[in-house]
């Protein structure tokens, strides 16, 4: 079975994803001929030619905007946004019109679209390449939210939300692109959206994440089993919509939920889980849920790598709950 | 596809106007129209201007909670309903086009549906009145958020040319529209892309209270598309039939395979922004009872008046049975009722998620 980094797996899902469906079509700023800044879409344009890779004007409006009347119309867009800290002036297409379309219309018309955004810090991008903006999405109505964390899980997952109805926003940590490489199989498998992973079983403590945090939530849950604590560690994959019954299950198991995200604190995925697991499963709880996040300040390019949720962090956070 | 006329040059100094304010032809070709067709525009124009009378009255009488009124606009919104193949081209309208609506065919029942808001709007009574769509007449939904349906028209029209199926994208906006990013982000990605797209500007010359002047230091709109490399065409759309034939040629031109133009139809705007605006608060009324002199309806009865093909009698008859027809299709709206109220959690998405299970059901629970 072939080994794949996460970039590789993505390009992997596009490129069978195109041949399986003609009306899978890619557009973004960079991505035919230079096979986008991250290599996503290499050899695509060449393999599918300009029509179907599309480079398009440097405008999220017009590749947002335009990947709806392309969905609306028939065909499947994947647009890329070259870095998650860029789609803001495209919001309004995600928004207004990606977001709404099907309700607006009574179900009449639809934006089956999925929008690929390199997200999250450390690549000392500083304010504009290094942000985790994934709460606006989960925020708006009618927009499904993806955060990867594996190149095994990269390929089923954008397969699945290329094959999917909805709008879905597709964040891939950059910091994962070609951290690791792990086997990805040739075949035409998918990921469900909406259902968590549990990437190892305990009973002491849930660690719940998503996205490039996994990395240090599983060094520290590796720590944390060497001093013979035994946590449960769960990557939500999906964050809207997120899998509340595995992470209620496990809450209700373990009695104690710490949660971790890169992203800012105030309004995040991270409350949204914690403040849920407070409310349905209060009186089984050994300790109050606590969260672990990124801070709520301009992402800052000197403390790149302080920004994101430190194994220390991490550790601290679970060692608060477990003296509880 | 051969275009087969060209008639009008872009980025003309003074507007296209095929019939000048006496009602006299002034065109340098033949119109070759057949009366009966004459005729239905000018019914079309006269059903437009009645039932925007009739949405004030709604308003009035608290049965609906906004209308744009188009009066004014009849004759642009006439001509673009009739140049382009209803149903088979996509039309990408904003808020101020009930009267393209009624000309574009949309049923009654659904026009009068989506302003009461009720259970006969096909949308289900999502969104506020003057904000219709059709999936069957290729009518995409409108969007309150000025010119964020122009970049989607271009993706629908760039769709359009890699799947070579002859349709056209054809979007309206008012004049403030042209100020917007997104404005320019899709006329530009459709003109890099020669897609069949039109894009069609009703200017009035109010962005609610903003004249032009303050909107924009361009001669006209249509002398902004040179900037994008496609033709802008200057037109009188107090005119219904130049209305009309320069919307036809640029549609012919798309579909034919020349890329995208802009389309500047130049009108007057009857009534306040909406509703809920008191144009009298910039607008003097000397100023709007002098465009009132200039009536789309009103010069086209002079045209048709010359040919024999209008008097009072007949044009009163169509007046009373165009008003019978909207007040039937009024009643029957008004008889559906309301929407059933959970269905407001439908079409988020292509399935309900478990949180909007639960939140459906919380709002079950309190209506029981």
């Amino acid at each position: 079975m072939p080994t794949m980094t996460m970039i590789q797996a993505i390009n992997t899902a596009l490129d069978e994803e195109m041949s399986r469906d003609e009306r899978v079509l890619l557009l973004g700023e960079d991505v035919g001929k230079r096979g986008g800044v991250f290599l996503a879409t290499e050899g695509l344009q060449q393999k599918y030619g300009p029509d179907r890779v599309m480079d398009s004007p440097l405008s999220e409006a017009a590749i947002l905007g335009a990947a709806v009347g392309l969905a609306a119309h028939g065909m499947r867009p994947v647009a890329e946004i070259q870095f998650a800290d860029y789609v803001f002036p495209g919001i309004d297409q995600l928004f207004s019109q990606a977001a709404k379309l099907r309700y607006r219309s009574g179900g009449q018309f639809t934006a089956p679209m999925v929008v690929r955004m390199p997200t999250g810090g450390g690549v000392k991008g500083g304010h504009h390449h290094s942000q985790s903006p994934e709460a606006h999405f989960a925020h708006t109505g009618g927009l499904k939210v993806v955060v990867v964390s594996t190149p095994y899980d990269t390929k089923g997952l954008l397969k699945a939300a290329i094959r999917n109805d909805d709008p879905v926003v597709f964040l891939e940590p950059k910091r994962l692109y070609r951290a690791t490489r792990e086997e990805v199989p040739g075949d035409d498998y998918l990921i469900p959206i909406g259902r968590a992973a549990i990437r190892r079983e305990g009973a002491d403590i849930s660690l719940i994440s998503y996205g490039g945090p996994m990395v240090e939530t599983q060094k520290a849950a590796e720590e944390m089993a060497a001093a013979g604590i035994d946590p449960e560690v769960i990557d939500l994959r999906t964050v809207m919509p997120w899998d509340k019954e595995t992470v209620l299950n496990s809450a209700a198991k373990t009695g104690r939920v710490l949660m971790i995200s890169e992203a800012p604190r105030m309004a995040s995925v991270a409350s949204e889980v914690t403040a849920t697991v407070s409310e349905e499963l209060f009186d089984q709880l050994l300790a109050p849920p606590m969260r672990v996040t990124g801070f709520d300040i301009p992402y800052p390019l000197a403390q790149d790598k302080l920004y994101m949720p430190t194994v220390t962090r991490i550790l601290n956070a679970a060692k608060k709950l477990l003296d509880y | 596809m051969v275009q087969e006329k060209v008639r009008f040059q872009p980025f003309s100094g003074e507007p296209v106007r095929l019939i000048d304010e006496q009602g006299h032809w002034i065109a340098g070709f033949e119109h070759g129209l057949p009366p009966d067709l004459l005729r239905r525009f000018y019914r079309d124009m006269l059903a437009a201007r009645i039932l925007d009378e009739k949405l004030i009255i709604l308003i009035r009488t608290g049965k609906t909670s906004f209308v744009a009124p188009h009066s004014g606009h009849e004759g642009a919104q006439v001509g673009i309903a009739h140049a382009l193949r209803k149903g088979h081209d996509w039309l990408f309208p904003y808020y101020r086009d009930m009267g393209l609506m009624l000309a574009m065919e949309l049923p009654l029942v659904e026009i009068f549906g989506q302003t009461l808001g009720n259970a006969a709007d096909p949308a289900k009574g999502r969104q506020m009145p003057s904000h219709p769509g059709s999936k069957k007449l290729n009518i995409f939904s409108v969007c309150s958020a000025i010119a964020s349906h122009i970049p989607p028209a271009a993706g629908a029209a760039i769709s359009m040319k890699l799947r070579r199926t002859g349709q056209v994208a054809v979007c309206t906006f008012g004049d403030g529209a042209t100020s917007e990013g997104d404005w320019h982000a899709g006329i530009n990605f459709a003109a890099v892309q020669g897609a069949p797209a039109v894009f069609v500007c009703q200017n009035n010359r109010y962005a609610i209270s903003v004249n032009i002047s303050r909107q924009t230091a361009s001669e006209s709109i249509a002398i902004k598309a040179h900037a994008y490399g496609i033709p802008g065409y200057y037109v009188d759309g107090m005119d219904v039939l130049a209305s009309y034939f320069v919307m036809q040629e640029a549609i012919e031109r798309a579909r034919a395979g020349h890329g995208a133009s802009l389309v500047e139809l130049v009108v007057n705007r009857f009534g306040p922004h909406s509703s809920a605006d008191d144009d009298s608060r910039y607008r003097s009324r000397e100023e709007l009872a002098a465009e009132r002199l200039h009536d789309p309806l009103v010069r086209f009865q002079r045209f048709l008046e010359k040919q024999d093909l209008w008097d009072a009698n007949w044009a009163n008859e169509l007046g009373l049975e165009i008003s019978k027809e909207l007040e039937a299709a009024l009643q029957e709206a008004l008889q559906t009722g309301e929407p059933d109220p959970l269905e407001m959690f439908d079409d988020v998405f292509a399935a309900r998620p478990w949180h909007l299970e639960e939140q459906r059901r919380l709002v079950a629970e309190e209506l029981r």
